[in-house]
């Protein structure tokens, strides 16, 4: 009997015992409602067949009561539903299907094995359009207000894998604007465009019929070209939008916590992982639509909140490991044990793993061998320990997995028994052998003996290596005193590390100095004032203001800058960085700014307007342009924000003076999230929205209106109208691009981090690791890393602070002991490994006997790139020596 | 560790025992695990080895690198898959199509050339080092010439026994240790061990001047071990 | 006068924080729980453990990862999602 397989978004089936997904955790079988027993009462077959006795079909839910100090909410998202709309015929064309349900199509783990199969016939679809908005940016019964802010992105990545798929496939995108509004999405989207057969085109659409015998569905649409067409294909996928969690309404009740009018977490705008409860904190997109990175550094922001509230109890709950005293075993012939995993039937299946066993044992050295079923186990990670100490194994080899997950488990079960940790190595039989030869299972076998035998010539040759254990200097420094820096610096010190905050002007503030309100109503000179006062207030903050850094060394845990300020020159010493130097705004060349001062940028109108400057307030007409000097050439990203900017600016106006003429020229009108709401509200206030395209920009003269009155005269073409344009101009705001800051090469080569194409600083990875860098105790935040408003910039900042306290928490870091190291011998200076080491981890340093590279282990990432091109072998990378890898290639020779 | 760190004597050792093929497995070019962009450097590794093993009659594809993602296990398995077969098809070392080379004979030249591999990272330095934009740049990376000529015009380094005088100073400095030495001893390069760094010919003071570089000739035979005493005129005095 | 009536209004905060601390150390208030294990959840009980905290994690579906473990890659990197 199977079922639909809910992992896989019901395309295929599953039996009700199953795995929830192949690489799930816990990795572990697990029976779901569609049981017979369980609905019927019948079966129980599974019972019968389990030789460890593991299933209890009569087990019932417990009800466990533990005592918490803080909540952190994270239930995510759903994704809309198309069904409660009967227009997307969603269930009812066998072929129009969801983002979501795409993604699984596409996925090797999916319900064909990675085959993009229509539901009707199992055929590949080679004609396929997106419908994006589907759920989002609508005012209707069913649908959402708000933009979902991660289709737009998704969708092109879904034709991007689709071309990957089948290169001659026809992909449509229908749109309303491309919101390619985060880090690197502009880029993605025009890679998205350039393929050859994609389309997008900018038309609200509808889906009207199923063609009978071939099952195509035809969509209907309109273009200023051609007005409304009809075409047919063979596949439709609904661009989902994000919904709150199933069941939020009881979720908020349960915790007591508000909800927003959007059905969302209700959030402190300025610390938007707050809930209306105090100690109950938020992350992820249960705050409103959110990508990956932002719901990682939420999480970080919000556990470093609930830490703040809970310090007290730090590391009292939690137990310190403490192994057993390391065995010397330098002197003894190396006695191996090789445990053999059967990884389910992840390995079972394809490897004969009896037969493997036996083989081991007649590997010279191999003392003992064992097969498990699941070596990762509580219990066989315990039987390798046992045995290990048992039978006087000084080596220990698990045949199972890739290292990259698993490691660290059987290091530390190697050392549980006594064992230096690096007398440990990992045969990778599953992902290297039995994934790749699942039809071959004899070869595969085979393969798996030669694996193994390789991996026992290694070990022979293993040494134990010791890994440093750095001291963390408890103290933080903070670069740059905006809102981002400031906010990182007060959560930081609140659980009472030391910091040392610096910013290049004579005040804090950076640019929120300019920006008085948020779009959502937010008085920002206050909120500045006030968090300035905290940060000057709070003891354990220390400011440098009107301060440049001259110098910055050493490494995670022990970094020493010097800072030349207001009080002089000072060497600070501290463990970790958070580099929050914030960005610049564009100074415009075009459309006469700085030749008429009637044209000012976002910024200077949001002054003006504060000011109440007559000239602007009462202006009859004003205009915007969006995108100036970004989104081109020179500079090829959206700056995120300043649709934003312009529609709170446009508000703003209307609220002074309802009468003026607004007009917003605009390439794609950016508001995604929950600001979607005031670009409608805008357009409700009559503001006027005029798209233009960048080949055919507005053109800014200084002339005379009808009645005589000097104006600025605008032209633009009206595409749908068709015409071009005339505005008479009384202010014309430019949407100016934010712009890289000034110092961030410098602050970049000083901490040895990297700037990303377009000049922002670079994270370490974009989805996972978003508030950090490659390089080891650096952080960051705020517009350093990408233009964003300000509540985004709050959250990253406790994001990072997050991280850095979890660094900060710890007496120590640990480098590991694979690290290079010089025969000084043997080095002759040639300096191939100081150019190629990236971490700046080799010096020269001068002797007798001429120049002679050293390694700075805590530097050393253990990439070896040095060891390979060194000419004469005076470099060595430990744990993967020239002698342990020969070994293996030598043994991969020797035949069975 | 990454795929920077597999040098270019593992590749000659494997096909050395034997091995019918090779594939190296790196990250995704621009997507390097760590920040040094090491895979670049595989990949020259692997044009330079494909030209050296044209240049001694193997088929250069019987070595390969592919650039995948750790999560691209499907990818990996269907290399794998096509990698084996073109293997196969290709037959075994030495005995494919257009090689037909004896196996003892594969095994000397392949021992000849792991020998220059200290020597080949030190010319090809530059080269090896460079960061290629785009496949067409590949195969013209390394030359048929160039190679012909790398192993044609052999460096080697000679102690001229007439200018030696036993200063001890690149004895001291010989990375390999390969200079037979002593006090008073005329000094000789043991050309089994030296690996041509040129670390003897630049150190060597310049009023001796006793190291030659010698390209394409024969080294001249080392001096009778009977023969390297020095006798100093000024001490006779 | 104001400043006066901050001065007892943070006393008063003040000394009602310590209250509850107190409270809070007398009984075993102090672990934490993370409710949904998707990505956010994950990271959030990775850095709290990390830091020294007993963390509960826990999620409705039989695995953790939500909806980010369905995904076939993520963009822009097009990296895996798992």
């Amino acid at each position: 009997m199977k079922y639909p397989d809910q992992f896989n978004q019901e395309i295929s089936k599953n039996k009700a015992v199953h795995i929830y997904f192949a690489q799930a955790i816990p990795l572990i079988t697990y029976i779901d409602e569609s049981c017979l027993y369980l609905k019927e009462k019948k079966c129980r077959i599974c019972e019968g067949v389990c030789k460890n006795q593991a299933i209890d079909l009569n087990q019932t839910a417990e009800k466990v009561e533990v005592n918490v100090g803080a909540i952190i909410l994270s239930p995510g998202l759903e994704p809309f539903d198309p069904k409660v709309r009967d227009e997307y015929r969603y269930g009812k064309f066998e072929n129009v299907v969801t983002s979501m349900d795409y993604e699984r199509l596409m996925c090797a783990t999916g319900p064909y094995e990675g085959e993009i199969l229509r539901a009707s016939d199992k055929r590949h679809p080679h004609k396929i359009a997106w419908i994006q908005c589907v759920g989002s940016r609508q005012v209707i019964p069913g649908g959402n207000s708000y933009c979902s802010s991660v289709c737009c992105t998704y969708t092109q990545k879904q034709v991007i894998l689709t071309k990957e798929h089948d290169a001659e496939a026809e992909c449509t995108i229908f749109h309303n604007d491309i919101r390619s509004y985060g880090k690197d999405f502009e880029r993605f989207f025009q890679r998205t465009e350039r393929l050859p057969g994609i389309r997008f085109i900018r038309s609200y659409t509808s889906i009207v019929k199923e063609d009978p015998k071939s099952k195509n569905v035809t969509i209907r649409y309109s273009i200023p070209e051609d007005g409304v067409k009809e075409e047919e294909f063979d596949m439709v996928v609904l661009s989902v939008g994000l919904n709150p969690p199933a069941d939020v309404k009881d979720l908020a009740k349960r915790f007591g916590i508000e909800l927003n009018h959007h059905d969302y977490c209700k959030v402190n705008p300025v610390n938007p992982m707050e809930t209306t409860r105090p100690g109950i904190f938020v992350s992820g997109a249960f705050q409103g639509p959110t990508d990956i990175p932002e719901s990682v550094f939420t999480a970080s922001g919000a556990g470093s909140q609930c830490a703040q509230l809970l310090d007290y109890r730090r590391g009292k709950l939690a137990k310190e490991r403490i192994y057993p005293p390391e065995r010397d075993v330098s002197e003894e012939e190396p006695r191996i044990g090789v445990f053999v995993c059967h990884c389910g039937a992840n390995i079972g299946r394809v490897v004969n793993v009896p037969d493997t066993v036996e083989y081991c044992k007649t590997l010279p050295n191999v003392v003992y061998a064992q097969e498990q079923l699941f070596s990762c186990a509580t219990n066989c990670a315990k039987e390798i320990t046992d045995m290990t100490k048992e039978k006087g194994l000084n080596r220990v080899i698990v045949a199972a997995c890739s290292p990259r997950t698993l490691e660290p488990l059987f290091r530390d079960t190697v050392r549980e028994a006594g064992l230096n940790q690096y007398y440990y190595d990992m045969a990778n039989i599953r992902e290297q052998c039995s994934w790749v030869h699942s039809k071959e299972k004899e070869e595969a076998t085979g393969k798996a003996k030669d694996i193994i035998r390789m991996s026992v010539a290694r070990a022979c040759l293993l040494e134990p290596l010791q890994e440093i254990n750095l001291p963390v200097n408890k103290a933080a420094l903070v670069v740059g005193g905006g809102i981002a820096g400031m906010t990182c610096a007060l959560s930081i010190a609140s659980q009472g590390h030391e910091v040392y905050l610096v910013e290049k002007e004579k005040n804090l503030g950076g640019t929120a100095r300019r920006i008085h309100t948020t779009l959502e109503g937010l008085d920002v000179q206050a909120y500045l004032s006030d968090l300035v006062r905290k940060v000057n207030q709070n003891p354990s903050i220390h400011v440098y203001t009107d301060a440049t850094i001259t110098g910055a060394a050493g490494y995670v845990g022990n970094f020493v800058t010097t800072v030349k300020s207001d009080r002089g020159v000072t060497e600070i010493r501290h463990g970790a960085a958070v580099i929050a130097v914030g960005a610049d705004v564009y100074k415009p060349a075009e459309y006469l700014y700085g030749e008429d001062d009637r044209v000012m940028t976002h910024l200077e109108l949001e002054e003006q307007i504060n000011k109440g400057d007559e000239k602007v307030v009462h202006a009859e007409s004003l205009v915007m342009i969006q995108c100036v000097g970004c989104r081109n050439e020179d500079r090829n990203y959206c700056s995120r924000i300043c649709c934003y900017e312009s529609i709170k600016n446009a508000l703003k106006l209307k609220e002074i003076n309802p009468k003026m003429d607004i007009y917003i020229l605009f390439r794609d009108m950016r508001t995604y999230g929950f600001s979607e709401d005031y670009y409608r509200k805008a357009a409700d206030k009559e503001v006027k929205f005029i798209r233009y395209e960048p080949q055919d920009k507005p053109e800014v003269k200084v002339g005379e209106s009808d009645d005589g009155r000097p104006v600025l005269k605008v032209t633009a073409t009206d595409y749908i109208l068709g015409n071009r344009l005339e505005i008479d101009a009384d202010i014309i705001c430019l949407a100016a691009a934010v712009i890289p800051s000034a110092g961030s090469k410098e602050v970049s080569q000083l901490f040895k981090v990297t700037l990303g194409p377009d000049g922002f600083f670079q994270e370490a990875h974009v989805k996972l690791r978003p508030v950090e860098f490659g390089a080891d105790g650096v952080y960051l935040c705020g517009t350093a890393h990408y233009p964003k408003l300000i509540s985004e910039a709050i959250e990253q900042a406790y994001g990072a602070a997050g991280r850095v306290l979890t660094l900060l928490s710890h007496d120590t870091v640990i480098a590991s002991g694979s690290v290079c190291e010089v025969d000084e011998k043997k080095c002759m200076g040639c300096g191939q490994c100081v150019a190629v080491c990236t971490y700046s981890a080799i010096e020269f340093r001068e002797t007798k006997q001429g120049k002679k590279a050293v390694v700075i282990p805590v530097l050393c990432k253990g990439d070896g790139l040095c060891n390979s091109k060194c000419p004469t072998g005076a470099i060595r990378l430990k744990h993967f020596t020239d002698e342990e890898l020969l070994a293996q290639i030598d043994a991969a020779a020797e035949d069975e | 560790m990454c795929s920077g760190r597999v040098d270019l004597e593992f590749v000659l050792r494997a096909f050395s025992n034997g091995m019918d093929g090779l594939l190296i497995g790196g990250c995704r070019l621009n997507e390097c695990n760590y920040i040094t962009h090491g895979n670049y450097h595989a990949l020259t590794m692997v044009l330079l080895c494909r030209k050296i093993m044209e240049h001694i009659g193997l088929n250069p594809e019987r070595l390969r690198i592919e650039f995948m993602s750790s999560a691209e296990g499907n990818r990996f398995a269907e290399v794998m898959g096509e990698f084996g077969n073109e293997v196969k098809e290709l037959g075994p070392l030495g005995k494919g199509k257009g090689e037909g080379i004896d196996q003892n004979e594969l095994k000397s030249k392949l021992a000849e050339i792991t020998k220059l591999v200290p020597y080949i990272k030190l010319v090809k330095n530059e080269k090896l080092a460079s960061r290629l934009k785009n496949p067409e740049e590949y195969d013209k990376l390394f030359t048929k010439d160039e190679i012909d000529k790398l192993f044609s015009e052999v460096i080697s380094y000679y102690i001229d026994p007439e200018k030696c005088q036993a200063c001890m100073t690149c004895a001291k400095r010989c990375p390999a240790e390969a200079i037979i030495s002593a006090k008073n001893q005329i000094h000789v390069i043991d050309q089994e061990k030296c690996i041509k760094c040129g670390t003897c010919f630049e150190v060597c003071p310049p009023k001796f001047r006793a190291v030659t570089k010698i390209s394409g000739e024969p080294v001249p035979p080392p001096i009778p071990e009977e023969k390297r005493t020095i006798v100093r005129k000024g001490k006779e005095k | 006068m104001e400043k006066e009536l901050e001065k007892i209004e943070d006393q008063i905060r003040k000394s009602l924080a310590d209250s509850i601390r107190k409270s809070f150390t007398d009984s075993h208030f102090g672990d934490v729980m993370v409710v949904g294990g998707g990505v956010s959840g994950v990271q959030a009980s990775l850095d709290l453990a990390t830091a020294g905290f007993k963390v509960y994690l826990v999620d409705k579906a039989p695995a953790i990862g939500g909806h980010m473990a369905q995904l076939d890659k993520t963009f822009p990197t097009n990296d895996c999602s798992i």
